[in-house]
């Protein structure tokens, strides 16, 4: 089959369109939720998926995921519950790309192969491993390969010109640029440090066809203009939607809608603006 | 990086993007550090004029007699601060100072490896920030006071178990942030490559004296020496130096907790299985989800779900056994060392001690190194409630 990834970026790349990723964690806030919510990303008409694993450290994620992550855990929501997920989401649309996000440890305790195995028989295409920098990625790179499934690696606002062909020679699908220094959550960016970033982007981008998409941080229209601006190819934002779930309501399919439609807005259609001097 | 510092299959380096230009600087001027005379020298004069190195031997000629054995005791207690810690941090400190870091921050379980960094933090003029479980809080709040006295700035961990774990896992959040100009006094020998080869070098120091010590007195090596597992720090530190003499018993002690039958205690060595946990492989207690599961012990310090890498290693080649010993049995012996020699030990210490009991109760005329890592009047309080609730 096609790389789901390749195609969708293609498609948005020809409607001048960036990507929209929004990244929800699989089984919260309930088995049932979770699926309606990652139904609504594919009928507002996100460009793809990014769903959590839940995991009892998540040292690279604050304090919503976190609590996300525990409650998640203490629902007795297993990894089994969660590919079962992650397949009745794939039935729902055959095309949309998929990636998942894990912490190393997870897929150690499955095995590595079974983990990719089962990953790919749900209709997964990526697999992000939070923790695994490109130094290790030999020990999932041949179980990857072998059932065919990118690997996605970070990229970080001090990755250096040297780690860049690193990363590069083990990366697939897209590039996450951790858009700013700290964990996942929701606050305030700074104008001049966004504009750092895009020195960073254009060097990679001189070295790759892979498209690079911004995350962490990323909570508003406004920060994805910021992104835009710095010339990546999308955007995936997480917290703020865990936020509105949380916050329980009738509505919270509309609100998620309504929210996704901002973000889908700004990267339709988008031309790069001037960059302020 | 020039290695992603292996032990067997463990050890590594397992973070975050953002934090591995940080872990690529910090071996790059750990491997100049070492080799660097003058820092060293200045490191070897502050262990001697400020910490109060070298620490004694000392043949405690009660409990040889009570337990019908030879035992020596390797009185980390005696360092300024009142444990081995101080010898790690005043070594990173150190290292932070030459990588033009302002800041440190460290997580802690007993708060004596925070209490250690408040007081190189003091000395070395670096901002200092203290992460430590709530829980931890309560069952060590001299050490809390002791760190802030010392202007050290202590941030109550309240995410999931609140114990070590999590401290660990908030000093890295802070770290993710602040990586450009802050440094994280990591306090035992784990956590991603090069921390477990950094401790373990400031660590060194505790074997080395004590085999030359044991030599100059006895002229020959103590069968046994034993010491307490948490992170592996102190026993990394102890073990050493006596890798190489086949002859010597190399024992690690865990934390027993209620029992390795319940699910209560801290003994990873013997009930964990291989995981991934704090930037590093090694063995964790986990559920087969891969779900870290809390730890338990009355010491704090050794309350941890997983244990410095090396230990994984030497366990499997067979070079050190590692057992363990429950809250009971480490209470008891905190006190029977308090009035047989007049010496407190810290409960982790009380590990080792009551291990190398019940060693003595199986042989006769051997000799036992024992590292008494701390000193515990930290643990009083600690003590006297285990007591009210027996
Ligand atoms: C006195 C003492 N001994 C031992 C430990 C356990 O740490 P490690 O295993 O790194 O020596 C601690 C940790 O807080 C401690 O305070």
């Amino acid at each position: 089959m096609d790389n789901r990834y390749k195609k969708r970026f293609e498609q948005l790349n020809i409607q001048n369109r960036k990507a929209v990723i929004p990244y929800s964690m699989l089984g919260f806030p309930n088995s049932q939720q979770s699926y309606e919510i990652i139904r609504q990303m594919i009928k507002s008409g996100v460009s793809a998926l990014e769903l959590g694993f839940a995991f009892s450290d998540p040292v690279a994620d604050g304090p919503i995921i976190q609590n996300a992550s525990y409650k998640t855990i203490a629902s007795n929501f297993s990894v089994v519950n969660a590919f079962d997920l992650i397949a009745d989401v794939r039935k729902i649309d055959e095309d949309i790309p998929i990636g998942v996000l894990v912490y190393f440890n997870t897929v150690l305790s499955q095995g590595i192969d079974k983990f990719f195995k089962k990953a790919k028989e749900c209709g997964v295409d990526g697999v992000l491993i939070a923790d695994l920098p490109p130094e290790n990625s030999m020990e999932v790179q041949p179980a990857a390969l072998k059932h065919g499934i990118d690997l996605i690696f970070l990229l970080s606002p001090l990755t250096a010109t040297n780690r860049i062909k690193t990363i590069l020679a083990h990366a697939g699908g897209f590039l996450y640029l951790v858009s700013r220094l700290g964990v996942t959550g929701i606050t305030e960016r700074n104008a001049i440090d966004d504009l750092s970033l895009t020195s960073l982007v254009k060097t990679v981008q001189e070295q790759t066809t892979l498209p690079i998409c911004a995350g962490f941080g990323i909570s508003n229209p406004n920060d994805v203009q910021a992104m835009l601006n710095i010339g990546v190819d999308g955007i995936i934002t997480g917290s703020r939607l865990i936020e509105i779930v949380q916050n329980d309501n009738r509505e919270m399919l509309e609100q998620l809608d309504e929210f996704f439609n901002d973000m889908l807005a700004v990267c339709a259609g988008h031309r790069t603006l001037p960059l302020l001097k | 990086m020039m290695n992603t510092g292996r032990y067997g299959q463990y050890g590594g380096i397992y973070v975050p993007e953002t934090l591995m230009p940080a872990l690529v600087q910090l071996e790059r001027e750990f491997l100049k550090f070492k080799t660097d005379e003058e820092n060293n020298f200045y490191y070897r004069e502050l262990l001697a004029n400020y910490a109060g190195r070298p620490t004694p031997i000392y043949y405690a000629a009660n409990l040889s007699k009570n337990w019908g054995n030879s035992i020596y005791l390797k009185r980390e207690d005696l360092v300024h601060g009142g444990a081995h810690k101080t010898n790690n941090a005043i070594g990173q400190a150190l290292l932070a100072k030459v990588m033009g870091k302002t800041r440190i921050i460290a997580e802690t379980g007993a708060g004596q490896h925070g209490v250690a960094c408040a007081m190189a933090g003091a000395l070395f003029g670096l901002k200092t920030e203290i992460y430590m479980g709530e829980i931890d809080i309560l069952r060590q709040n001299m050490n809390v006071q002791r760190m802030e006295l010392m202007g050290a700035k202590v941030h109550a961990v309240k995410t999931g178990s609140r114990t070590l774990k999590d401290a660990i896992n908030e000093a890295l959040r802070d770290w993710i942030k602040n990586v450009e100009h802050t440094h994280y006094l990591l306090g035992t020998a784990a956590g991603p490559h090069p921390f477990p080869s950094i401790v373990k070098f400031f660590q060194q120091v505790i074997g080395e004296e004590a085999r030359a010590q044991v030599l100059l007195k006895n002229k020959i090596l103590p069968d046994y020496v034993i010491a307490c597992v948490g992170g592996g720090s102190n026993a990394i530190g102890m073990f050493s130096a006596f890798l190489d003499d086949r002859q010597v018993k190399l024992v690690g002690v865990e934390a027993g907790g209620e029992g390795l039958d319940s699910s209560k205690h801290g003994a990873v060595l013997n009930k964990g299985t291989v995981g991934c946990l704090h930037g590093m492989k090694s063995k964790v207690l986990q559920n087969e989800d891969g779900q870290i599961q809390e730890a338990h012990s009355i010491s704090a310090g050794l309350d941890y779900p997983s244990v410095g890498p090396e230990h994984v290693y030497l366990q499997e080649i067979g070079r050190v056994e590692y057992t363990a010993i429950t809250d009971k049995e480490a209470v008891q012996t905190y006190y029977e060392l308090a009035q047989s020699e007049g010496i407190i030990p810290a409960l982790e210490s009380s590990h080792a001690l009551a291990y190398a009991k019940h060693l003595c109760e199986q042989n006769k005329n051997i000799s036992v190194l024992i590292n008494l890592s701390g000193r515990g009047d930290k643990d009083l309080a600690e003590v006297e409630k285990y007591g009210q609730s027996l």
